[in-house]
């Protein structure tokens, strides 16, 4: 169960998910992937292929347009 | 209930929702414009005139008073006023900064681009893929094949330099 | 980071709602098109935020990062717009209003600007619709990309006579004006259905394998 966090911080968008995507493959299953955005289409998108993918994932607004994501990864 | 209130103004809304929401306003817009939605017409009309008020180019006619006047300036304008209404309406107003230099040598060389390719297939990705495709025009599917195209090119130099 | 708060800006927004109000009032002086126009577009930008839809990324996550939601919800789009137009064109000409669809007359250059337009959106991270919607939400890289978007179509304004002149043009194609308008509609549903089940097979496809 451990936590990784990666920085996509101020990337446009189809930067985040291939970043995802990579650290995923180096996660085990049951871990928790943390990040953090002020882009609301990349969360959103995140969010939307984390579920299609069968991830589990919380989406949350910390402050004013600016969403903490945490991916737990379900499957290899 | 609340939380479907909430929804209205805050978001997220499904991307079907949307998809069937910007098809309505569409046709209204065709309806009151009397033809359809364009973006960058006007925005080559505006900075043409900039050019020209700057003395960079030579004065093609273009005055300021027919550029106010012009439908086009309304829509582009009230494209980014309510873009910026949702975000205040959801409370997530602010500036967004960039992550680092290349970025901005990205988006300007990305925007010089789509420019260019926009004025000289007239149309963009409102213009000729929406509205051209609904407006039936062979041209609008020619250009929509072109522009799958491009993406994945531009995919490959943005693996290579941006990732 | 706990000490960023999440705050109310409804003072803002009433603010900015004022402002809108009083816009429209000065423009009702003008013209009610232009109204009605500037309304309807308000509300285009609003849905644009609110769904998050993006041309450039139903165009580019399904090759990039195989994720096909938006562009399925864009052949949505096609799909309703197509009838849609085609009833609102015929109503038209019935009521004898003015009415013209876009259709442009194309040639290599429209086939070469769609492929530097495609390549530019993608670096840009949005398409024209996108840049504007983004400068709305406030980030400041879609703002140089505006800059970036207003020389080039500068520079593509200046250079299209060069392009008609030395690969010519051929006269736009108006589907209907062949085929007729009921053949026109289905044949493009029908394309665009194909083109959904394409899509449905390539996400089948990447989910099967990854």
């Amino acid at each position: 169960m451990a936590r990784h966090q990666i920085d996509i911080w101020g990337e446009m968008c189809p930067i985040p998910i291939i970043k995802t995507q990579r650290q995923l493959k180096l996660m085990c299953c049951g871990d928790v992937l943390i990040m953090e955005t002020d882009h609301s289409c990349t969360s959103r998108a995140i969010v939307v292929w984390a579920r299609e993918q069968g991830h589990e994932i919380d989406e949350k607004e910390v402050a004013n347009g600016i969403w903490r994501l945490e991916l737990i990864k379900r499957h290899n | 209930m609340r939380n479907k209130v909430q929804i209205i103004y805050k978001g997220p809304w499904a991307y079907w929702v949307g998809a069937v929401v910007l098809a309505i306003l569409n046709m209204i817009v065709l309806i009151v414009r009397e033809m359809p939605w364009g973006i960058t017409t006007n925005i080559e009309a505006w900075s043409v005139w900039l050019g020209s008020n700057m003395g960079l180019l030579h004065d093609e006619g273009i005055t300021f008073k027919q550029l106010m006047l012009s439908d086009g300036t309304y829509l582009n304008m009230g494209v980014i006023l309510g873009a910026f209404w949702g975000t205040l309406a959801a409370s997530q107003a602010r500036f967004r900064h960039m992550k680092n230099r290349k970025f901005v040598i990205s988006a300007l060389i990305g925007g010089l681009l789509m420019g260019y390719g926009a004025r000289i297939a007239s149309g963009c990705n409102i213009g000729l893929v929406l509205n051209g495709i609904a407006s039936s025009s062979l041209s609008g599917w020619l250009f929509t094949i072109a522009v799958f195209i491009g993406v994945w090119l531009g995919s490959k130099i943005l693996l290579r330099f941006l990732l | 980071m706990e000490k960023k708060a999440l705050t109310s800006q409804w003072k803002l927004n009433l603010g900015f709602s004022f402002f809108i109000l009083m816009l429209i009032v000065l423009l009702l002086q003008v013209s009610i098109q232009l109204t009605l126009l500037f309304a309807v577009s308000l509300a285009l930008g609003f849905t644009l935020q609110k769904s998050r839809f993006c041309f450039t990324s139903a165009f580019r996550d399904p090759l990039l990062v195989g994720y096909t939601t938006l562009t399925e919800a864009l052949i949505l789009l096609l799909a309703i717009s197509i009838p849609g137009f085609a009833i609102v064109s015929n109503v038209a000409g019935i009521l004898h209003l003015p009415l013209s669809l876009y259709v442009t007359p194309f040639g290599i250059h429209t086939f070469v600007g769609g492929i530097l337009f495609g390549i530019g959106m993608v670096m840009a991270g949005g398409c024209a619709s996108g840049i504007l919607m983004r400068i709305g939400e406030g980030f400041a890289m879609q703002m140089i990309a505006f800059a970036g978007l207003m020389i080039g179509a500068i520079l593509g304004k200046y250079s299209l006579p060069y392009w008609r002149a030395n690969f010519g043009e051929a006269p736009g194609i108006f589907l209907p004006d062949i085929i007729g308008w009921l053949p026109a509609v289905v044949l493009q549903l029908l394309i665009l259905f194909f083109l959904w089940k394409v899509t449905r097979w390539w996400k089948r496809k990447l989910n099967g394998v990854g």
